[in-house]
């Protein structure tokens, strides 16, 4: 191969960023692995919840109904969304500048978190930490559990410093520029998710470590719950943060459209950074212990970060609008039904857009402080986080999954049908469990109680008001079980099916005025165009150090009035092991 | 510089349309939330009761099963038309239960735990808060009408958690 002819520009064309699409895939395949187990889990619950007990036939690998739910949680919620965030949010912004990330530390996170999910896998099957996701002292799990957790929180936190080096080696070379969508996006949410992490691994290295490994006695509970909120509300914005990531940057393109707005993205993510790191409280709005006051300020902040999303709600909506339009759709639904349904890719993320709408106005109930009395804590709790977390976020990294397979791979997507058949099945089961739950919860049925193994007389006299929306909690967990089983046919067909004759690019889309991508393998070249428009807005954005110690201040203000307290009549508990 | 092709020309004309909409959406949005924002203020103002106040500390939790208000039987009358109950939650049960109260009459409900976290729901009302052990919490509800009420714990405290359950007997008000 000659040297002298386009020089360094000339990238050979095959194997580029070999080691970073094999690093992605494990990220992949561990999150994905972890989905499967917990997934699997999942409808024992909602049959559960409709009277039918299955686990006296699950001995001995599953005990109790609370230890299967500690797995699904864990395995869910932190497990398999980490794996894929952590992944996502280093490799979509190297391809997208064209740079390669600090590999040690990419494979460092991996094997921390790694580390940790065998820890925690452990300490949840022996049925010694059947503490649930949240994990609340007095109770005690085992210190495999708390140390599994700590190495998967702390490694998480790892691809901060590996995007802030890539945007700062790209700023260095273009100075001046404003910093390319997904890369902006991503460091906005790893400086969140660090900001945010700090209250659980405050809680765990300095409270429930050393408690587990037997260095201290006691405990004091209303602290751990505060400090595993400050970082329990903002996780949920770690979950969304990068499936919006796909909406805005790469679904455009899957849509054969552009993205209408650039800097009204990056105001979502700016806002988003801001207002979901102070707001973890209102999970306590029914503690004691906290001032009224701080709670109405805590119900202002959380009513702000709606905004972000209802700022993506619109985006997002013209951005389908005005591709479906490009593509021939008329009248006032046109364009909707006109968008590339038959690709299973664009059919999951946009059916988790639909779903988001509910999840989202169940939210906005929630964060409002006199409306949560009558839901906190009931199954209508569980209903809106599956919607958000359960189908906005799962759903479009399922998505990205098959559009990402055969780019990591080489190989074909194993039956496109299956694909888009498990979108739908997940979209119908979903919405049929969601409204059973909210609908059960809005009659008091309360979240994770084991309720099939009562007395059927009790059962009947508490709950049988709600026996129609439980069973329909059942019908959408056995619906789920179809839907992940054909997930996870085309996903393992996916890691064994033929091979491409041409590569698969990442989707970057471009938006609105704005330059077509710098990414590696992209249809077209990084040339300027002619009328691009970079608005003010994204400049005065480009900020994120000032935003972030910004929000660090907030933060401190939010927490150090309510923390005081509690430290000032600090609550000696002891443990309890009672599952 | 050729002329905008077609494709571009409905680009500008989308966008210009987009930024209108943009900033009506905006204003709408900014209404929805102040309104939830000053319905969320009323409530603090006007309370209804149901709002949680923090009644005192424990710094031993255990000690509340043992000593002090929490020993208490029943419902003790306060004034005229306020009552007062301490209702413990503990593996697995709720202490004192079944209590009886009068309909109409404010109760307050002092709750904490002995152990670990519990959650005191009373299914059908907008009571609803969490035992905290070594904080004493604290709402003021008024039952409109008589009958039997659940309390469901709905805070996951172990393997008996689904049958912790207690039960509240609002009694008709004299001359009802």
């Amino acid at each position: 191969m000659s040297a002298a002819v386009g020089g360094s520009l000339a990238l050979p064309a095959t194997d580029v960023g070999a080691a970073e699409k094999r690093t992605m895939l494990a990220f992949l395949i561990c999150g994905f692995s972890a989905l499967m187990i917990g997934a699997a889990i999942g409808p024992l619950q909602a049959l559960n919840y409709g009277g039918i007990n299955a686990y006296p036939w699950l001995q001995p690998v599953l005990q109790t109904y609370y230890q299967g739910l500690t797995i699904h949680g864990v395995l869910n919620a932190y497990v398999f969304t980490f794996f894929l965030a952590c992944g996502l949010l280093v490799y979509l912004p190297a391809r997208e500048l064209g740079l390669s990330p600090n590999m040690f530390l990419w494979r460092l996170c991996f094997g921390m978190m790694a580390v940790g999910l065998v820890m925690l896998l452990i300490a949840m099957f022996d049925n010694s930490s059947s503490v649930l996701y949240t994990f609340y002292p007095p109770l005690k799990g085992s210190a495999f559990f708390y140390l599994g957790m700590t190495l998967l929180a702390v490694g998480s936190m790892l691809p901060l410093p590996i995007v802030l080096d890539l945007r700062a080696r790209w700023k260095a070379k273009r100075p001046g520029e404003v910093t390319p969508l997904a890369t902006y996006m991503s460091a906005a949410t790893m400086l969140m998710w660090v900001l945010a992490g700090v209250g659980a691994a405050l809680e765990l290295v300095l409270q429930l470590d050393p408690w587990a490994l037997g260095f201290t006695q006691t405990v004091a509970p209303d602290i751990a719950r505060t400090l595993f909120w400050w970082t329990g509300h903002p996780i949920v914005y770690f979950w969304l943060m990068p499936a919006y990531i796909s909406w805005y940057c790469l679904l455009p393109k899957q849509i054969g459209g552009k993205l209408v707005s650039d800097s009204m993205a990056r105001l979502t993510f700016a806002l988003l950074l801001v207002f979901s790191l102070p707001v973890g409280s209102h999970h306590q709005y029914l503690d004691p212990g906290i001032s009224p006051i701080w709670k109405a300020i805590l119900t202002a902040l959380t009513l702000s970060v709606a905004l972000p999303s209802l700022v993506t709600a619109f985006t997002m909506g013209l951005t389908l609008e005005y591709a479906g339009r490009l593509r021939g759709g008329r009248g006032a639904v046109g364009w909707f039904t006109a968008l590339p349904w038959r690709d299973a890719s664009v059919a999951a993320q946009v059916l988790a857009m639909v779903t988001y709408i509910f999840g989202g106005a169940g939210g906005i109930v929630n964060g409002s402080w006199q409306l949560d009395n009558i839901i906190h804590n009931t199954i209508w709790i569980p209903g809106h986080f599956h919607l958000t977390v359960g189908t906005a976020t799962a759903m479009t990294f399922m998505a990205v999954a098959f559009w990402m397979l055969p780019h990591l791979t080489g190989r074909r997507l194993f039956s496109p049908r299956l694909a888009l058949a498990s979108a739908w099945l997940w979209f119908i089961g979903m919405s049929v469990f969601a409204l059973g739950m909210h609908w059960a919860g809005l009659l008091g049925v309360p979240r994770r109680a084991w309720v099939s193994y009562m007395p059927q007389s009790v059962y009947d006299r508490l709950y049988g008001l709600a026996h129609l929306p439980l069973t329909l909690v059942a019908v959408g967990g056995v619906i789920l079980w179809l839907a992940t089983a054909c997930f996870y046919t085309v996903f393992i067909g996916s890691l064994f099916s033929g091979k491409l004759r041409a590569p698969v690019a990442i989707p970057f889309a471009q938006s609105f005025g704005g330059r077509e991508s710098y990414a590696i393998g992209a249809e077209t070249g990084a040339a300027t165009l002619a009328h691009e428009h970079v608005a003010k807005l994204s400049r005065v954005l480009e900020h994120l150090g000032l935003i972030t110690a910004g929000t660090a201040v907030i933060t401190l203000a939010a927490y150090i009035p309510i923390l005081w307290p509690m430290l000032s009549h600090l609550t000696q508990a002891t443990g309890w092991i009672v599952w | 510089m050729s002329e905008p092709t077609p494709t571009q020309a409905f680009e500008d004309a989308f966008h210009t349309v987009a930024e209108r909409h943009e900033r009506v959406w905006m204003f709408l949005s900014l209404m929805l939330l102040s309104l939830l924002l000053a319905g969320a203020a009323f409530f603090v103002v006007d309370a209804y009761g149901v709002v949680v106040q923090t009644a005192g500390y424990q710094t031993h939790p255990a000690d509340a099963a043992t000593s002090g208000p929490f020993t208490a039987t029943g419902a003790q009358q306060t004034g005229p038309h306020a009552y007062a109950v301490h209702m413990l939650g503990h593996l697995w049960a709720w202490t004192p239960s079944p209590v009886h109260v009068p309909q109409g009459a404010a109760i307050t409900f002092y709750v904490t735990s002995s152990d670990v976290l519990h959650g005191f729901e009373v299914q059908g009302t907008t009571i609803n808060m969490t035992a905290v052990p070594g904080t004493i919490g604290a709402v003021t509800y008024t039952f409109q009408h008589a009958g039997s009420y659940n309390i469901i714990c709905n805070e996951f405290c172990g393997l008996e958690h689904q049958n912790m359950l207690g039960r509240i007997i609002v009694d008709p008000a004299h001359g009802a």
